[in-house]
């Protein structure tokens, strides 16, 4: 069944947060996303967006139903499989961007190539390049602190593509950003998608800006209603 | 470098209020612990030297199911010539009976050559009044103890009447009264070895004989020569164990106290730590997100705690050795010298594994107090943690 370029496909996924009372955040969710695709993820505040994001970003574990990346189960992995494909294969821009406050914008993109065990140098030339394309060539040297919220953002999504990931995960990226900077960061996405053929999926309020994406999932009280 | 390595160092960094204060508390109190532990060593060593230097620090009695020891002038040149003897001292001991008018006391009456006797013992230093040789040069004449001749009522120059079981009682004067401030001021008295072979009624022979060496750690070394010899003799460490467990308590009792020092001093690296898992809540679950393991979450604060640890008990240490030399520097006054005996200088012992004992458990024992942290940063829920703002 599953082909060539099938990066990521859901089967029956389920997510029940059980305290005290039972809620289905997903419910029996079959999807299925190509490589190189820019999925754009829609719905109600509470719909299940982020419980999907989270599943997939292998941040969270589903209560049934299997979830295969690169063809792979990964519903049973250990915590050390699970950190490592993380870091080799998947990339995260949240709605807050979490740099590290201590560290310069290059340090923070290094991060992820350090923690795969890169050499400095190696992880410097990357990051360097990556800042460049999301336009901080000149800011490379200064810490979050230093930057507007829309540049640390473009930090954010550097960072994320640092180990060159087959899959960018977007939570509201733009969610903390005027319209102006989001419009600008979507497109700057839009075009690192088509530049690099990676796969992205990214959670987005705006219909305006999902309806520019390869394909739009609605979501609804935790069930897929638009594949 | 290891990320979690330069994660660690960069917070340390930034932090720099906490770490100063952290890093201050555990040094002040590795400082006092190194000047503490210095002053400790010094003082028993000194202690040490001066008790085990007055002791014979090898005793050779009677062989086996004898009484005495015969041909002693033989013993006492082989002995004298074994390496590292400094003196040798034979003696004649037993009970003896004290009577000044009314008073009477039993005490150790020990027939010795003056002059090597003092070789052993030093009981020159501590004459109090008239002289230890004077047993020497007049027949029937003692030496007592301080205390004894305050319980008797004597004074120099007073005749006492000495008597006991099967021993020729005697009339001795008191030619001299010495003062050690030990339980040997009221128990020893001192007689030439001619008038305790009177009064043991012995032929000339005596019952012990003294040895004292140049270093008293070679005292099993030089009883086992001995030994070889023919006779029955023993190193101080095995009359005498109970000093060595004396001093030894004593100074394991110190480093307890003044380890609690540091372990509190080392809580407040937890609560420093504790925090700074708590404002970093989001980077920890980014880290996460971007493939840090939870072992390695965990590293990152166990390192914060481990080399805050180990900046304390380097300049702890610094700063203690420091003081401690200096303290060593201080020149009792002489007025007060004779308050801590023959000591002209405050006694201090640096000694390098300890410093270096110090430093190391230091920073284990932070090393283990930063797991509570670890485990606090390492039980966060990645996904709680990334949404948090
Ligand atoms: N740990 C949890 N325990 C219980 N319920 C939870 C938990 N996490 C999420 N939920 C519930 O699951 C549902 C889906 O949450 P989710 O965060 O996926 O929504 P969302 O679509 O991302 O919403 P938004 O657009 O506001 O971010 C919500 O109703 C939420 O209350
Ligand atoms: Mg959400």
């Amino acid at each position: 069944m599953t082909d060539e370029s099938t990066v990521i496909e859901l089967k029956n996924l389920t997510k029940v947060y059980q305290n005290g009372v039972e809620f289905r955040a997903l419910d029996n969710a079959n999807l299925r996303i190509e490589k190189g695709e820019f999925v754009a993820i829609v719905g109600p505040s509470g719909s299940g967006k982020s419980t999907l994001m989270h599943l997939i970003g292998l941040l969270d574990t589903p209560s049934s139903g299997t979830l295969l990346i690169d063809g792979k189960d990964v519903t049973k992995m250990s915590d050390k499989e699970r950190s490592g494909m993380r870091n080799r294969i998947l990339g995260f821009v949240f709605q807050y961007h979490h740099l590290l406050p201590d560290f310069t914008a290059l340090e923070n993109v290094m991060m992820p190539l350090l923690i795969a065990g890169k050499s400095r140098e190696k992880a410097k030339n990357v990051a360097e390049e990556l800042l460049e394309k999301v336009g901080l060539e000149g800011r490379m040297d200064h810490r979050p602190g230093e930057l507007s919220g829309g540049q640390n953002q473009r930090v954010a999504i550097a960072r994320a593509l640092s180990c060159s990931p087959a899959i960018v995960l977007g939570d509201e990226p733009t969610g903390n950003l005027d319209t102006k900077s989001g419009d600008m960061i979507y497109e700057l996405l839009r075009q690192l998608n088509r530049e690099y053929n990676q796969t992205f999926i990214v959670v987005t309020h705006n219909d305006d800006l999902a309806s520019k994406a390869d394909k739009i999932i609605r979501l609804v009280d935790g069930k897929i209603t638009v594949r | 470098m290891r990320y979690e390595l330069l994660i660690a160092l960069r917070q340390i960094r930034a932090r720099k209020f906490q770490t100063l204060l952290s890093v201050g508390a555990i040094a002040l109190a590795v400082m006092v612990l190194t000047v503490s532990h210095s002053l400790l060593v010094g003082v028993t060593g000194e202690l040490y030297n001066i008790t085990v230097d007055k002791l014979p620090q090898v005793s050779v009695s009677p062989e086996e199911g004898e009484d005495y020891i015969y041909l002693y002038g033989t013993l006492v040149e082989r002995v004298s010539s074994i390496e590292g003897v400094t003196a040798v001292s034979p003696f004649l001991t037993g009970q003896a009976s004290f009577k000044f008018k009314d008073n009477s006391l039993n005490s150790e009456l020990r027939g010795v050559i003056p002059s090597q006797e003092n070789e052993i013992s030093s009981i020159e230093e501590d004459m109090v009044e008239g002289s230890f040789q004077e047993i020497e040069f007049s027949r029937n004449t003692v030496v007592i103890g301080s205390k004894l001749a305050e319980k008797l009522e004597v004074n120099l120059g007073d005749s006492v009447d000495v008597s006991f079981p099967n021993a020729n009682p005697l009339s001795l004067r008191v030619v001299g009264i010495f003062h050690t401030g030990s339980p040997l001021d009221e128990v020893l008295t001192y007689t030439s070895l001619d008038t305790a072979q009177q009064f043991y009624d012995a032929s000339n022979v005596v019952n012990g004989v003294s040895v004292h060496l140049r270093d008293f750690n070679r005292d099993r070394e030089v009883a086992n020569e001995i030994k070889k010899l023919g006779y029955n003799a023993k190193s101080w460490t095995e009359t005498d164990p109970a000093i060595l467990r004396t001093i030894a308590i004593e100074s394991t009792s110190n480093a307890v106290i003044y380890g609690l020092i540091v372990v509190i001093a080392s809580f407040g690296v937890v609560s420093t730590l504790n925090l700074s898992v708590i404002s970093a809540t989001g980077q920890i679950g980014m880290l996460r997100a971007m493939g840090a393991q939870v072992s390695g979450i965990q590293r990152i604060f166990i390192l914060q705690s481990g080399i805050i640890g180990l900046l304390g008990a380097l300049f702890g240490t610094f700063a203690g050795v420091l003081i401690a030399l200096a303290i060593g520097q201080y020149e009792i006054p002489a007025d007060q010298s004779d308050l801590y005996g023959s000591i002209s200088f405050i006694p201090i012992a640096v000694r390098l594994h300890d410093i270096l004992f110090i430093i190391f458990a230091v920073f284990l024992l932070n090393l283990i107090t930063g797991i509570y942290p670890a485990r606090q940063a390492a039980k966060l829920d990645p996904v709680k943690a990334i949404s948090s703002k």
